[in-house]
């Protein structure tokens, strides 16, 4: 800070056109810090084999055409997108039948319940986590004592490829549901109650209401959920991880739930490539790029069209 | 949507400023506290990170009461406690005095700059006080010497006299030895338990395969260094021994340390577990309801070793003088005796191995177990592994393979070649 010169005095000495640009440095400032140079360094690694306290030695594209030629890569791609897709799907769904009763004229306590719905998502990841794991143990879970109870088998949860995402599934849902509920209610409250009146005019009831006119109403905002759900599921990573407990960063004895988020991790952080991690790292940041492009121009044609 | 993500990461910068400044702060505090053989300044902390099995924590704070210094100290599970040890050595903030377990010695040996060379502080004048290649553990290829060794994972086993005798068992020691002379007859017994009794012999298979590979000297190296894992008989043999126990279904499958095997073992889901000799104080504080109903016996084939650690002083640690002061005096025999006495960590040095408080050692929650005497046996004669750089990589890919097992994904020659296949992909 200079001492002694005051902001007017400061400015006088500054040419013109500079001022402006001071308003918007802390944008770019911390983005440099915090987004543009991390990508940028990651890359740089990436082309190199990185031992964090070892040796860097220079590899030039190696680590991608290995990380093209590994089986446990194209492992992790499948499994993090089979874990998006049977969270995001159910998840969304739920989510705007949720909003739909949360903007209905009948229910009383509105705010209390309103509010209730983001408390899962204001839990901490690590402790629903543990929850759910319990729920889903083999030996002890609630779950299986239930299956037991209505006289299903009892599933080892964590060693199967499905019933490992499904659990998983399950603690991403009970997260992010009510967060989407939200987002869905407050486009709600601005569809125009003209249509909905003209509607009943015309004798429509309450499910073909919802059918067409909030839904397509509320396309963009769809839209716009599933972007942040597919940015958000590419990189789940604290639920797989709990889940698996002593050997979480494996996904599992056949790497059955091991995401790309963990892959990154256990390469990075247990086996001490941080070259190979960063390639994982770069792979995961295209693959989140492309997601979005396409996402994006979906969703113009949509709101356009 | 982005001004509030601007302000969000505009809070975590000032957040991050503080936080640097704040530790600044300290820093210029306390930096003044490393006088060897002087007391150092009132309210000097040393960090101290561990991932609690020691044992050594009350040694430590008695020495910390002796000396006027507070301890922190930070516990974590196995490998989260290394991975966030390797992330402060990049960074640099690291504790004064970290535990690495034996398993993770060659990951660290294989930068020994980032550890202060305890030869500096006159530690080679100790090595003739430990066992060599407990002491070896600690020892950078250039010779640094990284860390003291801790006690000694020898191996033995603890079984359940009540569960025994229910399924028809001798309850003895020498008798129930006596059932196995080798891995093969131990997996007999194994199999007429679990078809007697309904119940499984053993908690986990991955287990049995750690412990019959580690009874070889060479198991995953060669002394000359060069991976053997592939073709070491040792190693096939365990991977025998482990999947025809995952196949038998003698094995509760519960990977040790989880909260379903603290579950399975206070409930006697299972009748043995493979015990070195810190693994008793665990099973007294998991299942405190067993008191009296176990025993203690050796392994067929002879001991082996799980575990131990050192402690190691990383290379920008705040107090390294005070550091090396605690280690020295938490690992001397004296303390590694008194250690023993108080939770069966069993001793690295081996002028305590012939006194009589080690012979005279018994354990009334063991049913009166001769526990010195038999880890004393089992020390002894244990062939010391030979160490590699990826060791822990190699043993956690057969550890998966035993369990795809074990989980009926694979077969026993199905799982061996995609453990083989994921280790080359580790390792090369």
């Amino acid at each position: 800070m200079p001492t002694g010169t005051g902001a007017g005095a400061l400015r006088r000495r500054l040419p013109g056109r500079t001022v402006p640009y001071l308003y918007i440095a802390p944008f770019f400032v911390v983005f440099g810090v915090f987004g543009l140079f991390p990508i940028v360094y990651t890359g740089w690694v990436s082309l190199h084999e990185w031992n964090p306290i070892g040796t860097h030695a220079w590899l030039g594209l190696r680590n991608y055409t290995d990380l093209m030629a590994d089986p446990r890569f194209w492992n992790a791609t499948v499994n993090t997108f089979s874990i998006w897709i049977i969270s995001t799907v159910p998840q969304l769904a739920v989510a705007l039948v949720l909003a739909a009763v949360l903007n209905g004229p009948m229910l009383r306590l509105r705010t209390g319940f309103r509010m209730a719905v983001l408390v899962p998502n204001i839990t901490s990841v690590v402790a629903v986590g543990i929850i759910f794991t319990q729920l889903f143990g083999r030996d002890f879970g609630l779950v299986n004592w239930l299956f037991d109870t209505v006289g299903l088998d009892r599933v080892d949860w964590p060693a199967g490829r499905l019933s490992s995402h499904l659990a998983i599934a399950s603690m991403v849902m009970w997260r992010w549901t009510g967060y989407n509920a939200l987002i869905y209610l407050a486009a709600m409250q601005s569809i125009p109650r003209s249509l909905y009146e003209v509607a009943e005019l015309d004798g429509a009831g309450r499910v073909r209401q919802f059918l067409h006119i909030t839904v397509p109403q509320l396309r963009p905002t769809i839209i716009f959920t599933v972007i942040v759900s597919t940015i958000g599921g590419l990189q789940v990573f604290a639920e797989p991880l709990v889940f698996g407990g002593q050997a979480g960063t494996d996904g599992g004895q056949s790497r059955q739930f091991q995401t790309l988020t963990l892959f990154l991790y256990e390469q990075g952080f247990r086996d001490l490539d941080f070259g190979y991690a960063s390639a994982i790292a770069w792979a995961l940041f295209v693959m989140i790029l492309v997601l979005s492009v396409v996402n994006y121009r979906l969703s113009r044609r949509i709101s356009t069209g | 949507m982005r001004s509030s993500r601007t302000a969000a990461r505009f809070t975590v910068l000032l957040a991050a400023t503080a936080l640097v400044t704040s530790c600044g702060g300290e820093d210029d505090g306390a930096t003044s506290g490393d006088l060897a053989g002087e007391s150092p300044e009132p309210g000097t902390t040393l960090s101290i990170w561990t991932f609690g099995a020691t044992g050594l924590e009350e040694q430590m704070e008695a020495w910390a009461a002796d000396r006027g210094v507070e301890l922190e100290f930070k516990t974590g599970e196995l490998d989260p406690h290394h991975e966030q040890l390797l992330t402060a050595l990049v960074s640099g903030s690291v504790p004064d005095v970290a535990v690495i377990e034996i398993g993770y010695s060659a990951t660290f040996k294989a930068s020994p700059d980032s550890f202060v060379d305890l030869r500096d502080h006159g530690a080679d004048e100790l090595a003739d006080d430990y066992l060599d290649w407990r002491w070896q553990n600690g020892v950078a290829a250039d010779g640094t010497v990284i860390g003291l060794p801790t006690d000694v994972g020898g191996m033995a086993l603890a079984y359940r006299t009540d569960l025994f005798q229910a399924a028809g068992l001798p309850t003895e020691p020498e008798q129930v030895a006596a059932l196995w002379p080798s891995w093969d007859e131990f997996l007999a017994v194994a199999e007429q338990y679990t078809a007697d009794t309904g119940q499984a012999f053993l908690d986990d298979s991955g287990v049995l395969f750690e412990t019959v590979a580690k009874q070889g000297s060479e198991v995953f190296y060669d002394t000359d260094g060069e991976p053997i894992y592939d073709t070491n008989p040792q190693v096939e043999r365990a991977w025998e021994v482990a999947t025809a126990a995952a196949r038998a279904g003698v094995t509760a499958d519960l990977a040790a340390f989880s909260p379903e095997w603290n579950t399975g073992m206070a409930q006697g889901k299972y009748a043995v577990q493979l015990a070195p000799a810190w693994m008793l104080n665990y099973i007294q504080g998991q299942a405190p309801d067993t008191a009296g109903r176990w025993n203690v016996t050796t392994l067929p084939e002879g001991g082996g070793n799980w575990g131990g650690s050192q402690l190691a002083i990383p290379a920008n640690a705040e107090h390294p003088d005070l550091a090396y002061d605690l280690i020295t005096t938490v690992l001397s025999p004296e303390s590694q005796l008194e250690v023993f006495q108080a939770s069966g960590n069993f001793p690295s040095t081996p002028s305590l191995y012939g006194t009589p408080e080690m012979r005279e050692f018994t354990s009334e929650f063991f049913s009166g177990a001769p526990l010195g005497q038999i880890y004393t046996a089992s020390v002894e004669a244990l062939e010391p592994v030979v160490e590699g750089e990826d060791q822990r990589l190699i043993l956690r890919e057969f550890g998966n393979g035993v369990d795809r097992v074990e989980k009926g994904d694979e077969e026993p020659g199905e799982a061996w070649a995609s453990t083989l296949d994921a280790i080359a992909l580790e390792i090369d």
